[in-house]
């Protein structure tokens, strides 16, 4: 590289010849060799055979490296089984879709205003659980401004966060009872998912 | 046009009245007390009422036209061809075979039959037949609240458990303690947060007010996690849901109470 950029300075700076003359002095301009604009190269240096070997030999360790980390990167990820759908349904698919139910012009009129009538209702009970959410609030806010009225301290001591409440888990309600001291029927447990190592 | 001038005249008169019980306040003494609202929360849930069973049965309906059919299905479509066939005369029957083979049909009666002799728990209990105010284990569906028998004064009143609070304590902890003074060891209960959720006052009666006017009471609010109340502690007590609490309270005190209810 540095021999090139060396000669491409050569060769696009020309340097005028001069024709050589008697006298040196500088008014003259007289120039007995052509400017270079380069040093010499220099002398290639004898490096020990074994010294490189043994670079490229750590060059080559490096490689490796590199691409022992790339492989274990690429390596093929664990499926989801779930998310393939089996060939046999996509096979019988035609077999298995139903013949489109042919709606009256009422069964489709009735399922509209019924769809609205749901809308309406959802609307109206959200309305209701923030109304209940807000007097909930005032009712503390209350709370809250009658005891500082009181006490600033037990104001100060009321409004800190409650970190047992984290974290938290609730049991909702159920839509069947348990049933006491309920014995569930034992199967036979069989784990089919398969291995991925 | 009259009615919000009155009313605005209302409202700066109220305004009045409060700057001056304000001012009284700061040297009428009142007595801090924590009140416990213990909620069971609903075990089972509400059955849907009539638009919610019309829209899930529409739901339904739509979901099963747009789905494919199952496996079960159709093997019932393929016994059925074949029993067409055996009818006509086109298979012959082998016997041993046929009786040996289930059909479809044969199946889902069994399981409709496995499943008619499976018992689901009833949603009223014992405790609801027999009337048990003080069981937990009743009306399901709905939010009990406890109430507890305290003598205030000299009457005795089914209120939510209240205390009053002790130098040293946050209000939170003299809840926690009233509690457990009041209904025993055995109830544990969940306390949401340390801020009061509702607030309550009332005046001593004239004859009785030395050092201090009236009582304000701070209610917190609390989750019943499990037990009961200890009945050698508290004599009487209930577990009432919010229609049945109204007709149980005074009616200051019932107001009050109702805006912290769910």
């Amino acid at each position: 590289m540095a021999l090139l950029t060396a000669f491409a300075r050569l060769s696009c700076k020309e340097v005028p010849s001069v024709a050589r003359s008697f006298f040196t002095g500088p008014k003259l301009c007289v120039q007995v060799t052509p400017a270079l604009y380069a040093e010499p190269l220099k002398k290639k240096k004898k490096i020990d055979p074994a010294v490189i070997k043994q670079r490229e030999e750590r060059r080559r360790k490096k490689l490796e490296k590199q691409i022992r980390r790339l492989e274990k990167n690429a390596r093929q990820l664990k499926p989801v089984d779930e998310l393939e759908v089996p060939l046999e349904l996509l096979d019988e698919k035609e077999k298995r879709t139903r013949p489109k139910a042919a709606l009256s012009q009422e069964e489709i009129e009735s399922r509209a205003i019924l769809q609205k009538e749901w809308a309406r209702y959802k609307l109206k009970q959200k309305s209701q659980e923030l109304q209940v959410v807000d007097r909930l609030m005032q009712a503390q806010q209350k709370a809250l401004e009658e005891l500082r009225k009181e006490s600033e301290e037990l104001f100060q001591e009321a409004i800190q966060p409650d970190l047992q409440m984290i974290p938290l888990t609730t049991k909702g309600p159920v839509a069947t009872p348990p049933i006491e001291n309920y014995e569930s029927p034992d199967g036979e447990y069989l784990d089919i998912s398969k291995k991925w190592t | 046009m009259l009615r919000r001038a009155v009313e605005k005249s209302i409202r700066v008169y109220s305004v009045q009245l409060r700057q001056l019980s304000a001012n009284a306040a700061v040297k009428e003494k009142w007595d801090l007390h924590a009140g416990v609202l213990v909620e069971r929360h609903p075990i089972l849930t509400k059955p849907l009422n009539e638009i919610e069973t019309k829209f899930q049965a529409m739901q339904s309906q739509i979901e099963f036209e747009n789905s494919l059919k199952s496996d079960f299905e159709l093997r019932h479509e393929k016994d059925l061809i074949l029993a067409e066939k055996i009818k006509k005369g086109q298979m012959e029957v082998d016997l041993d075979d046929t009786s040996a083979k289930q059909t479809a049909q044969d199946l889902k009666d069994a399981y409709v039959e496995e499943l008619k002799k499976f018992q689901l728990a009833p949603r009223t209990t014992e405790a609801d037949k027999k009337k048990d105010k003080q069981a937990t284990n009743r009306d399901l569906e709905d939010i009990l609240y406890l109430l507890v028998d305290q003598k205030l004064g000299d009457k005795s009143h089914m209120i939510l458990p209240q205390g009053q609070w002790q130098t040293g304590e946050t209000l939170r902890q003299t809840a926690e303690r009233v509690l457990k003074e009041k209904c025993g060891e055995n109830i544990e209960v969940m306390f949401y947060g340390n801020a009061p959720c509702g607030f309550f006052k009332y005046k001593y009666p004239a004859a009785q007010r030395k050092d201090s006017v009236g009582v304000k009471i701070f209610f917190f609010r609390s989750a019943l996690k499990s037990g009961n109340v200890d009945k050698k502690i508290a004599k009487k007590f209930e577990w009432l849901d919010k229609n049945e609490l109204g007709g149980k309270l005074k009616r200051e005190y019932a107001e009050s109470v109702q805006q912290f209810l769910i």
